[in-house]
């Protein structure tokens, strides 16, 4: 018997298989894991949120720093792939519309838009040109409703569609598009959530006639999950937390010990600075801010539209990158809410081959 | 049209659209605090806008901005001049 993974068509790209990583900021997904993944025919995501924190010059010229930072990582992807690389973007980034432009310049395959709406981009094209920057533009939903916004805009006013969509459910790693009290209700699970974006997507499929893939992620961990999910209907799957605990990962040791070594009582949400519950690994740093200890800093760049420095406890973006170079004590590490269940640091391919595997297993016995 | 004809109208189109009682909607009211829509309600409202009153695209950030009755009759006022 011959067992195949469907393969994935988005954007005019064939994915050999149907698996993106899911973009991972700050600093956990760069060049190194994108272009890993991507060499062995998944789809490799450079997370571009607070990409250039670690610029000598971030502080007095933080938009410039982002912009240099990103061009260099989608170089150095480049330079080790001839695979499909990918960029992620928050929409709630002040500088979001720049980072979209130095993906687009440096030729990123896709775009993904996260963390609100991607409606438009606030910035005077001609036509053809916003046409083909649209053009590689994924937005991340969490609802069908949100899906269907989305496309109902850009057909009113571009005349045209996403070429995709990443569904992202509750289980997912980072800042989630839920409510709290929705994280736990089966209603918005993304094995409901699936479905319902598909078949809302439908009638846009036929206007436009063109199929329009449907990714879902959020607490995906087997090849029996990825199984699961294709026969749901989704085109393929987006996978971030079970990539960090590969020597890959552009995060430090520190970091992907913390996923080893974390039990499910550890995992908890957050409220966000910005103003998003987020899924984390329980620390000192995060018990001072539940206690309403405040951790004083100062905001010349306010790199996020929706966080009032003067209120939030904490700088996000900086308790992110402290968490990305090791250093824990000032700082947090986002995760997906399977995290706990890694045991063991392997290599991109080998966790690849092994999803591959599981999935023609499930495909096999057909056990969902 | 005049102030009034837009407000009438666009309380037909809130109630429509929000899914809200019309005896709930004053000129002051803030749509998102006073009277319940999400981010996604005001996106699909603004599109309600822009059928119903045929104005030209409403921007993504013009949309961020609209969010009492008052500024949207200001609004809709300015663009159908
Ligand atoms: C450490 C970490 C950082 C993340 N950063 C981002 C981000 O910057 N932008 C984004 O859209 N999603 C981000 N995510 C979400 C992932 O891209 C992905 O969609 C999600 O975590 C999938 O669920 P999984 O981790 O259970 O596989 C992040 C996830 C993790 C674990």
């Amino acid at each position: 018997m011959n067992f195949k993974l469907p393969k994935l068509k988005i954007g005019g790209i064939e994915v050999k298989v149907p698996l993106i990583q899911g973009g991972m900021s700050v600093g956990i997904s760069l060049s190194r894991l994108a272009s890993a993944v991507a060499n062995e025919g998944c789809i490799g995501v450079i997370g571009a949120a607070g990409i250039g924190m670690l610029e000598p010059d971030f502080s007095t010229n933080f938009k410039e720093a982002n912009k240099r930072a990103l061009r260099k990582e989608i170089r150095k992807a480049r330079e080790n792939t001839d695979g499909i690389i990918g960029v992620n973007i928050m929409v709630g980034l002040s500088d979001f519309c720049d980072l979209v432009m130095v993906a687009f310049e440096e030729g990123a395959d896709l775009i993904f838009l996260g963390a609100g709406l991607p409606l438009e981009l606030p910035i005077s094209l001609p036509a053809e040109k916003l046409k083909e920057v649209l053009s590689k533009i994924i937005p991340i939903v969490s609802s069908a409703r949100a899906a269907k916004i989305i496309f109902q805009y850009w057909a009113r006013h571009y005349n045209q569609i996403p070429q995709g969509v990443v569904v992202e459910g509750p289980l997912a790693g980072g800042h989630l598009g839920f409510k709290k009290e929705q994280i736990n209700d089966p209603d918005y699970a993304l094995e409901k959530l699936v479905p319902e974006v598909v078949s809302i997507l439908k009638p846009f499929e036929q206007q436009y006639n063109q199929s329009i893939p449907v990714i879902a992620a959020g607490g995906i961990y087997s090849g029996t999950d990825i199984y699961k999910f294709i026969k749901l209907g989704a085109h393929g799957v987006q996978i971030a937390t079970r990539f960090v605990t590969t020597y890959e990962c552009d995060a430090s040791e520190i970091f992907k010990e913390a996923y080893i070594n974390c039990k499910k009582k550890d995992i908890i949400i957050i409220d966000s600075p910005l103003g998003l519950p987020g899924r984390a690994i329980r620390n000192k740093f995060l018990n001072d801010v539940i206690e309403g200890i405040k951790k004083p800093f100062s905001c010349p760049w306010k790199c996020l539209k929706p966080c009032d420095f003067r209120k939030v406890p904490y700088c996000i973006a900086l308790a992110l990158t402290n968490a990305k170079i090791g250093n824990l004590k000032d700082g947090f590490v986002f995760v997906g809410a399977n995290a706990y269940l890694s045991d063991k640091i392997t290599s991109v391919k080998e966790l690849i081959d092994n999803l591959i595997k599981e999935y023609k297993r499930a495909e096999c016995t057909k056990t969902i | 049209m005049n102030r009034e004809e837009i407000y009438g109208k666009l309380k037909e189109l809130m109630v429509d659209k929000l899914g809200v009682d019309e005896d709930k909607i004053k000129e002051n009211s803030h749509i998102i605090d006073d009277l319940g829509a999400d981010s996604l309600d005001v996106v699909e409202f603004a599109m309600g806008i822009e059928d119903e009153f045929n104005v030209p695209k409403i921007p993504q950030d013009d949309i961020e901005q609209l969010t009492t009755v008052n500024s949207i009759l200001d609004y809709i006022e300015d663009k159908t001049k």
